[in-house]
């Protein structure tokens, strides 16, 4: 039977063993660094790539070499500014936090713009939902949306990231041409069919039964993210 | 010849925990994260990998400390141990098998909390040697591995139609009517061909039935 042992070698032993378990880890961690890197890397160019819906999607399984060459040919990466302004010379990843710049990404075919897309992030009920949304060139249709990283819970808030969510936004409005105001695409709490008349139906997509908290996180960051790029899609809006 | 490197006492460790023994059948211990990641059988397979390297190498390292651990402080350096090992198997995954981390996402982690790792902490690594405890830890998780591949392919096929991701069931079949089971694809068809799979072992070894399942 073990023996009892003093306070001092209780106290000794906890203290060894916690130093050697934090050093295997930070020795692991910082030697991986670099491949968790580039795998991020990709993983965001690979949504960007999905929400603005490719002609060609993405062959699954690409790897590193196709992903990037395929991004760098199709998106254009800009800044904008608050006052929907490009910003020339500045690229999102330089983007410092607290600066009123925002990263855009624009699938280009023949050098005209085919959709423009921009990461979302917001509150979701356990975690921060990471996501990009996709509008078409006429800055009023959606063309798409995806979210890559939460920590919803399976089966209900994680549901967000299924395709049955995501396609519900594609063709929905987000600019109301009659009063010719931003009304943002909202998440109803069940079906648009049972709760929105069909004039309105266009702003509006299913919910996700026993997510409801996640639902409202969703129409939030949407609502919030568009504002903060509308001064840019109205002048694309003008144009057309 | 290599069979003599494995000793008898060591295969029958082995043998223990695949059938008579089986954590998941019949200890009924990791059935959470058998009914989650069973979904594919990629996942399945690298969820089995994970958790059998974790709980061989607690095994190992817990048993080769298992005179020095203070008895205070037990149950909180058997956690430490195994947590650092999971950690390490997340990193690893996460920089070489990105997709797959990404679709088992807190299944991984949760591998900490596994009564299995623990289990077999207590149960067998504290009052065995070190080289003995590494068979009991592989047992155990090839025991664990070999309930979920079979579920996960069950679920796979029914479920999606594919195994490994490759289309298996025709497009011939859907023409004509066939569908793909919705239910195997969430937790309870998962539970379902748990069950079954308990019952078809009890009633091939009738013996199991009756002893005491948490030796």
């Amino acid at each position: 039977m073990p023996k009892q042992r003093s306070n001092l070698y209780t106290f000794t032993f906890a203290l060894i063993v916690c130093v050697i378990c934090s050093f295997f880890l930070a020795l692991v961690s910082e030697g991986l660094r670099h491949r968790k890197e580039v795998n991020k890397e990709m993983d965001v160019k690979k949504n960007i790539l999905k929400v603005v819906g490719l002609k060609e999607p993405l062959p699954e399984g690409a790897d590193t070499a196709t992903i990037k060459k395929i991004y760098e040919t199709y998106i254009k990466e800009v800044v904008i500014d608050k006052e929907g302004r490009i910003v020339e010379g500045k690229m999102p990843q330089v983007i410092a936090e607290g600066e009123q710049l925002y990263p855009l990404y624009i699938y280009e075919e023949k050098a005209l713009p085919v959709a423009y897309a921009f990461p979302i992030v917001g509150k979701g009920l356990w975690s921060t939902l990471y996501g990009y949304f996709a509008l078409e060139p006429d800055a009023i249709t959606v063309r798409g949306i995806t979210f890559y990283q939460h920590g919803e819970t399976p089966g209900l808030g994680a549901e967000i990231e299924q395709q049955w969510f995501t396609n519900n936004f594609k063709g929905k409005k987000i600019w109301d041409l009659k009063n010719a105001a931003l009304e943002p695409v909202i998440v109803v709490k069940g079906n648009v069919e049972d709760k929105i008349q069909e004039n309105e139906r266009d702003h509006y997509v299913d919910g996700i039964s026993g997510a409801t908290m996640t639902s409202k996180g969703v129409t939030e960051m949407v609502d919030r993210e568009l504002r903060k790029y509308e001064p840019f899609f109205a002048k694309i809006r003008g144009k057309n | 010849m290599a069979m003599t490197l494995i000793t008898k006492q060591n295969r029958k460790i082995v043998k223990d925990a695949l059938w008579e023994n089986n954590p998941i059948t019949l200890q009924v211990l990791g059935i959470c994260s058998a009914l989650a990641v069973t979904v594919q059988l990629k996942t399945a397979l690298v969820m089995s990998i994970a958790l059998t390297f974790v709980v061989a190498m607690s095994n190992v390292v817990i048993s080769s400390l298992r005179n020095l651990i203070p008895s205070k402080i037990r149950i909180i350096v058997e956690l430490s141990v195994i947590s650092t090992l999971v950690i390490l198997a997340d990193q690893v995954l996460k920089a070489y098998m990105y997709d797959v981390s990404k679709q088992l996402s807190v299944f991984v982690g949760l591998i900490i909390t596994n009564c299995i790792v623990m289990g077999r902490a207590e149960a067998f690594a504290m009052a065995n040697p070190p080289g003995k405890s590494f068979w009991d830890g592989l047992g155990n998780g090839l025991g664990y591995s070999a309930v979920l591949i079979t579920v996960a392919i069950a679920r796979e096929i029914l479920g999606s139609g594919k195994i490994f991701g490759f289309q298996i069931v025709p497009q011939a079949f859907y023409d004509a009517g066939y569908v793909n089971n919705g239910v195997m694809v969430l937790a309870p068809g998962a539970f379902f061909l748990l069950g079954i799979i308990i019952w078809a072992q009890r009633a091939l070894s009738p013996q199991l039935s009756s002893k005491d399942a948490t030796k």
